[in-house]
Order: structure tokens, then sequence, then C-alpha cells
């Protein structure tokens, strides 16, 4: 679908636009022929089932993987014409998985997405530690600070991760699964969080996800991947609808309504007694 | 039982990263001072300054004996310490640095087959009973081969990143050349003449009394830190996987190559220079890391200083405790570091 394929990029500053994007893994056709343009202020939720690419997407729109066509422009300029050090500034990455094979503090881990804006020697400032307590602050991991990452839990680390995707103080948030381990009560406060971080700037979130009823309650759009080269992009309520999401799913699912709360159920059978 | 453990995991910043240098640099020093002073002639420090002012000057201001001490100084122990020194340094960077590269602790500088390389030629060398210098252009051939060899076969590995988890293609290339590196060794050593097995023995073991020259180890040295200590802040970044080191700006794969370039060549200088001196590459960083955290941007220098000063030490010992007899040195950091490290890693509270 090109909802938005006519408007054009170049005009507007703060965009990140996808011009005739191909995604291929092996010889399979992920995505095809995608053209989209993702606005400032808007949160955009990718859903798809496993394998349908939504890693590769989220990789190739952070500039980190060369679609099989097409490519990718942010703020109207090709993303491989952008210097390394000045696109890291302007879109942040949290990848699905990092590495902890030596123990660190939170605080040194979230300091380390400052790297894009260290200067002289390479010694972080005033400025950045204030940006990476900020960061801590708002996802709640304050009294964390001190701690080894070895010793946190996986959600822990998870919220750790965002908090120094956070504190890279990108207006473009890239965020792979940013919600995996989390419990239900720290996936709503993320998300919180993450709501109130593109209000108080011109910011763009797209961030990847299973669950359907927090993509949409919380996202303003949504973009689903089939895996088979078709994606629906539009507002999450017009696109995370029963048919759209059980075609894409594989299997059927319907919407529940109770006292104005909404739910994307999947339709099982009669549990056996 | 605990360590002085309790600052380890404050942050990191320039001043507390200088004083670790200055303090090092002020222990290198003093130790260095005491490897020129001590021995079978025991020289006073003032005597040692003495010569070391006069180093250029063929004036003795002592007499006979002062004149015997300045030339001790100057052509016998001073370029053992700077050699013992050099080498420590390059083989303690050498392993901080492919830690990082193959973002495992285990990591040392001989575990990709350097060592085995240049070992395996330099046996070769002395087993057929060549002149010291070709012993020493056996060994240094031999260590850039076996760089080439798995630089050649693992260049996939470099170029591509690693999608899942840290390296173990690279490091399996690596530990399987230097498994056949080992083999062709103990070849040579079941069939070398019994007045050939010492000498053997003692290169193995890593010995600086047949270090020639301490300039060639030195130069390598300062090339090394030149070309590591600028980028050790995009290291701490690359510990942290390819792609968040990618999405930061960090060029992840010509970093990984550049690392793994210097820490191989630096692992070639020291073993060319003093043969395989073992545990410094392992331990020193570790016991850094321990102590002070694992910024790369303070660990890389620092581990420099430490191993330089920890090979200079234990050859020290090395030449005096059983004197007029010598150990290998390779010995000394061993029975020294084994016990000091246990008790470090063990007594850290988790």
């Amino acid at each position: 679908m090109k909802s938005l394929a006519s408007v054009d990029a170049k005009a507007l500053p703060g965009s990140l636009s996808a011009q005739h994007l191909t995604l291929r893994a092996g010889d399979r056709v992920l995505l095809e022929d995608f053209t989209h343009t993702f606005f400032p202020r808007e949160i955009w939720c990718v859903v798809g089932p496993n394998g349908a690419g939504k890693t590769t997407l989220i990789t190739t729109l952070a500039g980190l993987a060369r679609p099989a066509h097409g490519h990718v422009e942010i703020d109207g300029e090709r993303i491989d014409t952008w210097a390394s050090a000045a696109l890291a500034r302007r879109r942040a990455l949290m990848p699905q998985h990092s590495h902890d094979a030596f123990g660190a503090s939170v605080l040194d881990v979230v300091l380390l997405n400052r790297f894009p804006h260290l200067t002289g020697w390479g010694w972080e400032g005033r400025e950045d530690r204030a940006a990476a307590h900020a960061a801590l602050e708002t996802l709640g991991l304050a009294s964390l600070a001190a701690r080894d990452v070895l010793s946190l839990s996986g959600g822990e680390r998870q919220r750790v991760a965002l908090a120094a995707a956070l504190c890279q103080a990108a207006p473009l948030l890239l965020l792979d699964e940013p919600l995996a381990f989390l419990d239900w009560h720290h996936q709503i406060d993320c998300l919180t969080a993450l709501v109130r971080w593109t209000r108080a700037s011109p910011r763009t979130i797209l961030f990847s996800c299973h669950d359907l009823n927090l993509a949409r309650r919380f996202a303003t759009h949504a973009l689903l991947l089939e895996g088979n080269g078709v994606a629906h992009t539009g507002a999450a309520r017009d696109v995370l609808t029963p048919a759209l999401a059980s075609r894409a799913f594989g299997y059927p699912l319907v919407l529940i309504e109770q006292n104005g709360y909404e739910a994307l159920v999947p339709a099982l059978p009669e549990a056996p007694c | 039982m605990s360590l002085p453990v309790s600052n380890a995991r404050a942050s990191m910043n320039a001043r507390r990263a200088c004083s670790v240098w200055v303090v090092l640099a002020l222990t290198g020093l003093a130790v260095f001072v005491a490897a020129l002073a001590l021995g079978s002639v025991t020289i006073s420090p003032w005597q040692v300054l003495l010569a070391l002012a006069h180093a250029s000057s063929h004036v003795a201001d002592g007499g006979p004996a002062g004149d015997l001490a300045g030339e001790i100084v100057r052509s016998l122990r001073m370029p053992r310490a700077l050699a013992g020194f050099s080498c420590g340094a390059l083989l303690a960077l050498a392993g901080a640095l492919l830690q990082v590269l193959l973002r495992n602790p285990l990591a040392e500088p001989y575990v990709l087959g350097v060592s085995g390389g240049a070992a395996a030629f330099a046996v070769a060398a002395l087993f057929a009973g060549c002149a010291w210098w070709l012993v020493d252009l056996a060994s240094f051939s031999g260590a850039l081969l076996s760089i080439g060899l798995v630089l050649g076969l693992a260049r996939r590995e470099f170029w591509r990143g690693e999608r899942q988890e840290a390296s173990p293609r690279l490091l399996l290339t690596g530990v399987v050349v230097a498994t056949g590196w080992g083999a062709a060794i103990t070849l040579f050593i079941a069939l070398a003449p019994d007045d050939r097995l010492r000498g053997i023995v003692f290169w193995l073991t890593g010995d600086l009394n047949g270090a020639a020259s301490p300039w060639p180890a030195l130069v390598a040295l300062a090339v090394a830190l030149g070309v590591a200590v600028p980028v050790a802040p995009q290291l701490n970044v690359l510990l942290r996987g390819d792609a968040l080191a990618s999405s930061l700006g960090v060029p992840a794969a010509k970093l990984r190559l550049r690392i793994y370039v210097v820490a191989s060549l630096a692992a070639a200088a020291s073993v060319t220079t003093a043969g395989t001196i073992g545990f410094v590459g392992l331990v020193v960083p570790h016991a850094l890391r321990l102590v002070l955290g694992n910024d790369q941007r303070m660990l890389v220098p620092a581990s420099a200083l430490a191993g330089g000063i920890a090979v200079m030490g234990a050859d020290l010992a090395a030449r005096t405790v059983i004197a007029p007899a010598q150990l290998p040195v390779g010995v000394v950091t061993a029975l020294v570091g084994v016990p000091v490290f246990l008790w470090m890693l063990l007594g850290k509270r988790r």
C-alpha cells in the first residue's frame, strides 16, 4: 500500500522515507516496492509474524543493511550519503540483542550511546552524564545506575537498552522488540514514556512488537508485514483489524469490546474439558 | 576476603584514568631503577642515576669502580629492563585488544596462533643451530605467516561481522592453527639433540637473556599504542555488539581488522624479542579490569604500562632470586601470576 507515497519527502525535514524498498531473505521476498514516509510525532508499530522481516526492515531503515532494491532517505537525503557520526545523532537504533561478555555499570552502558556526541579525547562531559541520568530517570531505572548489568534480569536489561537509545538524543528512534522480556506493567510504563518523549519535540518512533493490543492503544500508526512482499500501513486501528491481522498471522482473530475497551484475541477452539 | 574493589563500578573519567596512568608510570619508574640497581653487583640508585645521566659521556666520574657500574647499568641491565618492559607492554596490550575483538574474556595474545607460528619457526632455527639473528628472523616470519593464515582463513568473519554470537569461527580458526603449530614444535623437540634442548625450552618459556636489543620492541610498542589508543573509545562500543556499534557510527569491520593486525604484530614483536612469555597477556588486562572497571580508554594504556611493569619486575626476580643461576622470565610471571590472579578473581564479591 502506498497511502502517503505521493507526498514529496524532500520538502519535509524531519521525515524518514522508504523509496521503492524491496527486501529479501535468501530467495524469499519479504517486502516489495514499498514506498512510504514516516513523519515527526508519529509512533509506528511494526507487526507481523515471525520471519516476516521486521528486524530486516528496521535495520534497513537505520541504514545498516542494504535493500535489494530502492533506498532510504532521512530529511530528503539518501541514507548512504550521511556521514556516520551525523547519522548517529539523527537516528538511534536499539538492536534486538546486545552483548554483555564483561560486566559494566548500568550508567556506563547507557553512556556508551553518547559516543556520537563525544568530542576531543573521547571522554563524556557533564552534559553526557546528565543525558544518561535523565534517560534512566525516564524509564524508572535511576536506582539501578550503579548496578552491574550482568546482575540484572532480562527485563531490566531490556529497559537499560531502551534508556541507552533514548540517551543518544536522536529525533528518530528505531526499536527492535523493545518490549521483549518485559512484564505488563513495565511494557505499559515504557510505552507511556515513549509517547511522552515524542510529544516533547518533533520526534518519530518505529518499534516492532508482538502485542497487537498494546500497539492499537499506544501507537498512532501501524505497519503490518505479511512476510510475502505485502505491507499495510495506516492508522493503528485501521490496520490492526481482525481481517488484516488474521490474514497476516494465519490465525483467526476476533475483536472483543467491553466497557469501552477493545482487544484482539485469537479465536481459539473450545478448550477440551 | 575482599579486595579494594569498592570503586570498581564507579564511572571512569579522564581525571581518574590519568591518575591510574600516573601511578602506574611512577611504579614502572621505580621498578626500572630497581632493575638497574639490583643483581650480582648491587649498585646504589644514586650511581644508577649518574650512569644514566652520563650515558652518552665516556668520562666516568667515580674512578674504575664507577666506570664498571656505569658499564653494567648501560650495556647489560638497561637494555634488558627496557626489553622486558616493552615485551610485557606489547603482550598485555595485545591481550586487552584481543579480549575486545573476540568478546571473550579468555582471549590472550597467543590464542590466535601468533606465538605458535613464531615458536615453530624459532624452534626449527634453534634445531638447525642458527645464529641468534636468524632465530629472531625465523620467529618473526613465523608469526607473520600465522597472522596471514588466520586472516586468510577467517577473512569473512572480519567483514561480515557476526550476526548472533561473538566470533566463534575466528576464535576456532586461530585455536586450530595454534594447535597445528604446537604439534610441529613437539615434533622438533622430540627430534632435537640434547645439547640444543635447553635453548629450545628457554625460548619456549620466554627468556630475556637472549634479548639482543630493546629498540625494535620499544618502537613496536610506540606504534601499537599510537594505533590502538585513538580508537579506544570505539572499542567500548564494539564490545556491545556489531549492530549497536554500527548504529553509533563505528565502522565495526574495519575496526576489527585494525585491532587484529595491531594485536598480532604486537605479540609477534614481543615473541621475537623474548620468546613466549606466558600469562601476562591474559592476566594483566583482567587484573586491571577487576580493580578499575572495563573502560577501554583507561584500560588500553594502563594494560601496556602494567604489563611492562610485570615482566620487568618478573625478570628482575628471575635473575636475582637464585643468582648466579637465572630462571626463564616466563616461569616467574606464571608462578607469581597464577596465585595472585586466582586470589583477585575468587576474592571479588559478586
